[in-house]
């Protein structure tokens, strides 16, 4: 309850936000964190929790991106052509995405990240152009309907996160990441929960992808499509804390403000950084930086223990 | 007819290239059920090492495999005592898993630290055969491509006969069938490991020499990762001797895709083609052991 009262004090503070400070640099920040925030708790649902590894959510990051574009170009509300994108991800994940539960463990993930490329590649040559804002939009910006939005979504995909945490739904998601087989023999249908992690997964990663394609004005069609919408989420999951809560929200506030620390470097300083933090963690600390922050609890807690009594 | 000709001797050409980039990853795989998918990055790597011996001390590219092929080895050895040998006491499947997280992981360090050292520009190795070509029937092969070719057989060949003629080489395929039968028969497993994933390092250093004569830059390595896994999957997974043969159907089902649709779709086949495999033969198609 403490916790949720305090998450609910940040959230106000974060909506005050653009009131108080008209500083765009702070907004951006924020968006950012947002939108990766969304993407990691997107894999977190399939990789953390159930334990399919993706490597290719960028498939369904762009292709949300590409249609939130076209409708909102059509003249669709943002928020309107946010559920439209949305939609679209699940659609694809319906056609390309349940079949490639065929595959299991790390064929899975070697599955997918070659279904991501032939989503680059396929969108490199069909559509060569750059993607524009609509006019109307560009003429009148406001980064603050961008950064409510972006909140919006960041909020509403934390409090279905923690909700799956509660749910009978995330044990049957836990007890298929544990232990398959174990899982099926005490009768949870294996399939319709993956194909339910899936589809939430999916839907959320086309947020994400809405809400990149409302924040940037102008992109190449293939820039949604790019690996790293894939393979960030993965390192910022595991470096938070894969199949945590808050684990993804952590893992991307680092990762944001580390790409800010090292922006004017050539190449992704921020991702060599994590890409060596990461292996430590696979290596050595399953729960990422939220499992450090429990150690130390337990420890402290354990040492005190035997003064009080 | 001439056209189709050309197109198909290139794809053959650079299928018994990617034989050679999925060799190491099919040895370690074999082995010891690591899926190293950083394999792409090492040959990005030592295709970069390969372009600074040639433009600092001018040794010839193809000549440079002696120093090269060391050097990974050796790194290989720092990187499995490092980060690799604690894995060994996983099954199966966690051995995978965590083999394929920590090697993604590696991937990534490697390609985003040949932007910072190296900036993401293409380069190639200039040598005076670049370019040349010889006239066969009308059909035009590259020096290189040729060079390319030699190399995959005599190192399919020389491992071959290392895996099946050496006592080592019979120690390593032993431990591939069965690590438990291998250590009552008296083999050093952990050893065992060491040495042929060290090997599998050393083998990534000789595909990096003939892609540092074409052009490349940091992005292959993710290409070359994702080659060598189609081969794996064509060859089954863990086959050694399937590896050649695997790389140069890939090779070939890439020209028929030229020929077919042109060029801007020919890794999209590849691709498509294993992913269809993967649902329906995930032991690869020529792979038994699964």
């Amino acid at each position: 309850m403490k916790h949720i009262l305090l998450l609910a004090g940040v959230v106000i503070c974060l909506a005050l936000v653009p009131l108080a400070i008209a500083k765009a640099y702070i907004l951006n920040l924020v968006i950012l964190i947002c939108l990766y925030t969304v993407m990691s708790q997107s894999w977190n649902i399939l990789g953390g929790f159930t334990g399919q590894i993706s490597l290719g959510h960028s498939t369904f990051f762009g292709i949300s991106a590409l249609v939130f574009r076209y409708l909102w170009v059509l003249g669709a509300p943002p928020y309107l052509a946010l559920c439209g994108g949305s939609i679209s991800s699940l659609l694809l994940a319906s056609v390309i995405g349940f079949p490639t539960f065929k595959l299991k463990g790390h064929y899975f993930a070697i599955g997918t990240l070659a279904l991501s490329m032939i989503a680059i590649i396929t969108v490199q040559n069909l559509l060569p152009g750059v993607s524009f804002a609509p006019p109307q939009f560009l003429s009148e910006y406001n980064l603050a309907s961008i950064y409510y939005m972006a909140l919006t979504v960041a909020v509403v995909v934390i409090g279905l996160v923690f909700a799956l945490t509660r749910s009978k739904l995330g044990l049957a998601f836990v007890s298929i990441r544990e232990e398959e087989d174990a899982a099926e023999a005490i009768g949870i249908n294996i399939f319709k929960y993956k194909v339910i992690a899936m589809s939430l997964s999916t839907l959320i990663a086309g947020l994400g992808g809405g809400l990149f394609s409302f924040y940037v004005a102008s992109y190449y069609y293939y820039v949604p499509f790019d690996l790293g919408w894939s393979f960030d989420p993965v390192l910022i999951s595991f470096i938070g804390g894969a199949g945590t809560v808050m684990g993804p929200v952590i893992g991307s506030v680092c990762f944001v403000i580390l790409k800010e620390l090292f922006a004017i470097s050539l190449g992704q300083m921020n991702v060599l950084i994590f890409g060596i933090v990461f292996i430590f963690i696979v290596l050595f600390l399953p729960k990422g930086i939220i499992g450090i922050a429990r150690l130390l609890q337990t420890k402290k807690s354990s040492v005190a223990s035997p003064k009080e009594t | 007819m001439l056209h189709f000709a050309q197109i198909f001797s290139y794809g053959i050409l650079n299928g018994a290239l990617y034989g050679l980039v999925a060799l190491g990853l099919s040895l370690v795989f074999g082995v010891m059920n690591y899926l190293n998918v950083a394999h792409g990055g090492l040959i990005m790597l030592a295709s970069y090492v390969t372009f600074l011996i040639f433009s600092s001390l001018h040794i010839d590219p193809f000549l440079s495999i002696l120093l090269v092929t060391p050097a990974f080895f050796i790194i290989g050895l720092a990187l499995f005592k490092a980060l690799f040998q604690s894995l060994m006491k996983f099954n199966e499947t966690e051995k995978i898993k965590n083999s394929l997280l920590i090697s993604f992981g590696l991937l990534l360090v490697f390609s985003n630290l040949a932007i910072l050292l190296w900036t993401a520009d293409e380069r190639a190795v200039t040598t005076t055969y670049t370019g040349k070509v010889v006239q066969m029937f009308g059909v035009r092969l590259p020096y290189i491509g040729l060079g390319g070719v030699a190399l995959a057989i005599i190192v399919i060949i020389a491992l071959h006969l290392f895996l099946t003629r050496t006592y080592f080489g019979k120690a390593i395929r032993a431990v591939s069938l069965d690590h438990e039968a291998a250590t009552l028969m008296g083999i050093n497993v952990n050893k065992v490991c060491l040495i042929s994933f060290s090997i599998g390092f050393a083998l990534a250093g000789i595909p990096g020499v003939v892609t540092s004569l074409q052009a490349f830059n940091p992005a292959i390595s993710f290409e070359l990762t994702n080659k060598a896994l189609i081969v794996l999957i064509l060859a089954g997974f863990g086959s050694i001797k399937g590896v050649l043969l695997g790389g140069i159907l890939l090779g070939a089902i890439e020209a028929a895709s030229v020929y077919l649709v042109g060029t801007p779709y020919r890794e999209v086949f590849g691709l498509l083609l294993f992913v269809v495999i993967l649902m329906f033969r995930p032991q690869g198609l020529a792979g038994k052991r699964l």
